[in-house]
């Protein structure tokens, strides 16, 4: 069942970096920067970032930690984690804004997730190599960079997963567009995007097993700070988790395929 | 596709359902929907909106889809179309499947015609490549002109609706899919959207077709399909199909109250035209009835018929200078339709008076009907009898007074032997 919906997004994948680019148009139409606009806030977060922790308060973190700026710790961590709340917040809601044209076309309800996925990859992608380029001399050009394209692609096919999973409850009750929102401000909290995890207390460290972006962060970091290839850890329990999510997306699929338009 | 359909030759079906059946699941709440969702254990009450539906359509067959509201029409066409899934049965269509079902519906109000007709082309399966190449044919047809450059919030609804026939039928399907949807623009384009589905059609396009025009299916299809609760009342051929579905729709029609007629003063006749079916504002009006007349009118209400041959004379004014055609139709006032004629059926043309106003006058001689009240209505139709440009429904009334000794409607021609 969930293989059926693979393969009606590949046959359709022209028309999901169609749908992709003009959903990143549409968001700014009208307005003079246009596309900009989609760069911009990501970009000041960072830039405010670096400066209000590395240039003015030049605060340092401990021994364990990968880095000792926190400015850089928080860039690092922040961005792939930006990329992951704002491809969930706007896959959940993708199918309820696609209504009207699924009823008037067609077409595989799995491409609208995997649109608002993409055009996330399309604004969030340049800035994570921007970021990369800007770290990596720390470590002079480890090896290890190779392993950020597999960490980018797990994030893409777990967002596009749990994306269209709550797209699907989304259309069948609208709060958990606001139950994600929530999830997703307190996420950060669940990550160890604002604190190392090896500072977090050892009874604790179990809560970032909850939160299936924290072993890619953790990825994303040992990567790009300090040049070190992810543990293992971070494949096996991220593929766990998209395990898990496509396993429960193909049951919601499939109770859900043959009415699904109609809840929109 | 086009293999298959070759290999298969005129047989094989274009479009075929075997029991296809529609369930709509509705629940109380969304809460029971997601719990549904979650356990898989739902607690939903079943509508079905179509049951055990087959048929089959071949190339270049035009079937018309008639039925009352919520006979379950748009639902069957919304599976032919592919965007809702049959619950049971089986749907095979083959080749290119085009549907005009709601008209602009995708478009963007903040983007131009042209980024909106590219989108909206590759929904719909029209790479950008091809795009560029039909482009030139969609702006011709749609007679946008420079305005394909603006935003399409600042278009005309009919603007708008123009745009989007032109995108659906640049390339022409093996099975067409309308809803309802040539009372589109004003009447030259609609004259062109008609023409092009008939084109359509003469190519060997497979058509469905959902209208309530009965006018329509009789014109255009060859087949049709009654949908009564969501089951198949009649499929067959489109006279005994419709014969029998207005059979239907009349005995409705006189349980519900008669329509209020207001009345229109006009060229010193006092033409009653029903409230609500004024001749529709669709600008600009190129096309448009002029009087109908009938002859012999004394007093009273309805006026009484002092001949005993009944004489209807229409006119019209055409811009275009096209030779019109006319239907003239003469019911019981209350109760069944008696006849209808048709001049293009019987290959009778208008008399031209001259600045594009065209005249026919129509005689049934010695006006075999019982005494009772009856009305005429007129229709305005183009050069080949496809688009009715206007209709004046039930717009002259009068009543009969013929001695007969015995019940009835009419005396027909007979011989006793």
């Amino acid at each position: 069942m969930l293989l059926d919906e693979v393969r009606a997004l590949w046959a359709a994948r022209g028309l999901v970096w169609v749908l992709a680019k003009r959903e990143i148009s549409a968001r700014h139409a009208g307005s003079v920067a246009g596309a900009v606009w989609a760069y911009l806030p990501p970009l000041l977060t960072v830039a405010a970032y670096y400066l209000v922790f590395d240039v003015v308060f030049a605060m340092r973190l401990g021994e364990q930690a990968p880095v000792r700026s926190v400015g850089a710790y928080l860039i690092v961590g922040s961005l792939p984690w930006m990329a992951f709340c704002d491809s969930i917040s706007r896959a959940t809601n993708s199918l309820i804004d696609a209504g009207s044209l699924l009823q008037k076309n067609p077409l595989p309800p799995a491409l609208f997730p995997a649109r608002t996925v993409v055009a996330s990859a399309v604004i969030f992608g340049p800035l994570i190599a921007l970021m990369t380029l800007a770290y990596a001399p720390m470590h002079r050009f480890s090896p290890a960079l190779v392993a950020l394209l597999p960490l980018a692609l797990l994030q893409v096919v777990l967002c596009w997963l749990l994306g269209y999973l709550l797209a699907v409850c989304a259309a069948a009750l609208r709060d958990v567009t606001a139950i994600v929102g929530f999830v997703l401000s307190v996420g950060i909290y669940l990550s160890p995007v604002l604190f190392p995890a090896s500072m977090f207390p050892a009874a604790w460290a179990w809560v970032l097993w909850l939160n299936p972006m924290a072993p890619l962060v953790g990825g994303y970091q040992s990567v790009v700070l300090s040049g070190q290839w992810p543990q293992w850890s971070t494949w096996i329990v991220t593929l766990a988790w998209i395990t898990l999510t496509a396993l429960l997306l193909d049951k919601v699929v499939k109770r859900s395929q043959e009415q699904l338009v109609d809840w929109l | 596709m086009s293999e298959l359909a070759e290999s298969d030759g005129e047989t094989s079906a274009v479009l075929r359902l075997d029991g296809v059946g529609k369930e709509y699941r509705l629940y109380d709440s969304p809460r029971d929907r997601l719990s549904a969702l979650i356990t898989g254990h739902s607690k939903h009450r079943s509508h079905w909106a179509l049951r055990d539906v087959g048929l089959e359509l071949h190339r270049g067959q035009c079937m018309g889809v008639v039925g009352d509201n919520g006979a379950g029409k748009s639902s069957l066409l919304k599976l032919i179309a592919g965007t809702l899934q049959p619950t049971t049965g089986r749907l095979t269509r083959h080749g290119r499947v085009t549907a005009i079902l709601e008209l602009g519906a995708g478009f963007h109000p903040d983007f131009s015609g042209r980024q909106n007709l590219y989108f909206g082309g590759s929904l719909i399966g029209i790479s950008h490549e091809e795009m560029t190449k039909l482009e030139r044919d969609i702006l011709d047809f749609s007679e946008l002109g420079d305005a394909i450059d603006r935003p399409v919030k600042t278009y005309s609804s009919g603007m708008t609706v123009r745009l989007a026939f032109a995108l659906v039928t640049a390339v022409e399907p093996d099975l067409l899919i309308i809803d309802e949807a040539l009372a589109v623009g004003d009447q030259n384009f609609q004259k062109k959207c008609v023409q092009r589905i008939d084109a359509f059609r003469r190519n060997g396009c497979t058509i469905l077709f959902c209208s309530h025009s009965l006018y329509h299916v009789r014109h255009l299809c060859n087949v049709a399909l009654w949908l009564d609760g969501g089951r198949v009342k009649a499929l067959g051929d489109t006279e005994s199909v419709l014969s029998s579905y207005e059979v239907h729709v009349r005995s409705q029609d006189t349980s519900s109250p008669p329509e209020q007629v207001i009345a229109v003063e006009q060229e010193g006749n006092t033409l009653e035209v029903p409230a609500g079916k004024l001749p529709a504002a669709r600008a600009p009006v190129t096309a448009k009835l002029v009087c109908v007349e009938v002859a012999n009118l004394g007093e009273g209400t309805p006026r009484l018929l002092e001949s005993t041959d009944l004489v209807v004379t229409v006119k019209a004014q055409l811009g275009t200078g096209e030779q019109p055609n006319f239907i003239i139709m003469l019911e019981q006032s209350r109760g069944v339709g008696i006849t209808s004629i048709a001049t293009h059926a019987e290959g009778i043309a208008p008399h031209h008076l001259g600045d594009g106003v065209w005249q026919t006058t129509l005689t049934f001689p010695e006006l075999p009907l019982h005494s009772g009240d009856y009305v005429v209505s007129a229709y305005l139709l183009d050069a080949h009898g496809l688009v009715v440009y206007e209709e004046w429904m039930r717009c002259v009334e009068f009543k009969l007074v013929a001695p007969s000794l015995t019940p009835g409607i009419v005396r027909l021609p007979h011989r006793w032997s």
